[in-house]
């Protein structure tokens, strides 16, 4: 199994309090993988279910966002490769 | 410096981690004068204000906290970080000769004021202790009485040297008869300043004390002239004041004008002092929408704040002469909401 990657940035760094921040977080893993299973029920007379799909992730990541002033950060999105956080200066 | 930390754990708990550190700056004070240097704790009263500015000359006998002006203490030990502005300007026209005090038991002889300052072709000049006097040691008295009355305070305040020591010399200043140009008398107050706050410093001052000189900050080369390195490591602050005076002007433009000359000319340690706004206005007759101005102003600060340079630390409004609130409750209440908001916390 591969190592997950992830890299963090924010722009500006400086803010003043009360300020909005942002946490743009770029993530990833070569293991990472969403599959589509699409399953049909057929009986020995070739009759045939309707189709019915679930989706599986292989080796899904977690992500975890501390803050060592204690200020807690909200997701905002998550496309699956990059996500944005958000807090309070 | 606060620092947020993202960790990717895949299934098999294989982790990868990355940070960054970001700034959050202190809180910008916002502040206000009002004209007279009367009370203004009913106007400021339920909003965010938490800066003064006061102005005194040293030769009035009631500097600390000023004659009938008891709500200074108030206001003081409320928590409002005030500014004093002490003059060597002599504010009274009519009695400007000798003084003999005594203060803790010494008596002080002081001379009349022997300079002239603002020297306006046309107005009056008014008269000024003179910086030959101040390096003289001829108005110790001057400071010892005012440093006494401050002790009686119960909280400290910064001393800002002069209003605007450009104001004081743009057209030259005279002193026992001689003549100085404006870089010379710029030159003679880094000097007389110096002495200043060296008199204060040797003595036994109150917790919180803090000391700047004082600039309209309207020339670039006075500026510079006026902030060598060896004053400013005297001094806690930089000071400026700041004016719309024109329909075109921004609040951004006019905010960052002296302090882009400060971070071209300046010196680290100048460029390590936090700014104190002793004066900022919105001239009516030009602009007669004030509140829409005033309103622009905190994203302004907090944007140059944002910048490299030294940090905008408080942003006292003149409710005065240029910056006359008109109407005053429009201009005060917009001044309540800007210093509700960010960089104001």
């Amino acid at each position: 199994m591969a190592a997950p990657t992830v890299n963090v940035s924010m722009n500006p760094t400086t803010y003043s309090p009360g300020e909005q921040m942002l946490l743009t977080v770029n993530y990833g893993d070569p293991d990472n993988q969403r599959l589509t299973l699409t399953i049909t029920v057929a009986d020995a007379q070739g009759n045939r279910s309707a189709p019915v799909s679930v989706t599986a992730v292989i080796d899904p990541l977690t992500l975890t966002v501390t803050d060592d002033s204690g200020r807690t950060w909200s997701r905002v999105s998550d496309s699956g490769s990059v996500a944005v956080y958000r807090a309070v200066a | 410096m606060p620092r947020v930390t993202v960790t990717v754990r895949d299934a098999t708990s294989k982790t990868a981690t990355a940070s960054v550190a970001y700034t959050v700056l202190p809180p910008v004070l916002g502040g206000y004068y009002l004209s007279g240097g009367a009370d203004p704790t009913a106007d400021m009263a339920g909003g965010n204000f938490r800066s003064l500015t006061q102005y005194r000359s040293f030769a009035d006998a009631h500097i600390f906290p000023g004659y009938q002006r008891q709500w200074l203490v108030t206001l003081g030990r409320s928590g409002v970080q005030i500014n004093m502005v002490l003059e060597l300007k002599h504010y009274g026209a009519s009695d400007t000769g000798p003084q003999t005090f005594t203060v803790d038991g010494v008596k002080y002889t002081v001379p009349a004021p022997a300079m002239t300052i603002q020297q306006r072709p046309g107005a009056v000049w008014p008269k000024a202790y003179g910086y030959g006097q101040v390096l003289a040691g001829q108005c110790d008295g001057l400071f010892a009485r005012a440093l006494s009355q401050y002790r009686t305070m119960g909280f400290g305040v910064n001393i800002q040297l002069a209003s605007e020591l450009d104001t004081d010399h743009e057209f030259g200043t005279t002193e026992a008869g001689k003549a100085y140009t404006w870089a010379e008398s710029d030159a003679r107050a880094v000097q007389a300043m110096t002495y200043i706050v060296n008199w204060f410093r040797a003595k036994g001052l109150p917790q919180g004390t803090t000391f700047s000189v004082g600039l309209g900050g309207f020339d670039r080369a006075c500026f510079r002239r006026t902030h060598p390195e060896a004053l400013m490591s005297r001094l806690d602050y930089l000071q400026w004041n700041v004016y719309a005076t024109s329909a075109g002007h921004t609040a951004l433009e006019r905010f960052r004008r002296t302090k882009d000359w400060a971070v071209a000319d300046l010196g680290p340690v100048a460029l390590s002092r936090p700014v104190l706004i002793a004066e900022w206005g919105v001239r009516v007759v030009e602009i007669p929408d004030q509140a829409a101005w005033i309103a622009t102003v905190p994203a302004a600060i907090a944007r140059l704040n944002a910048e490299r340079g030294p940090f905008i630390a408080r942003t006292n409004y003149f409710n005065s002469g240029w910056g006359t609130l008109s109407p005053k409750a429009a201009g005060l209440a917009a001044l309540r909401a800007a210093y509700a908001r960010p960089p104001y916390g």
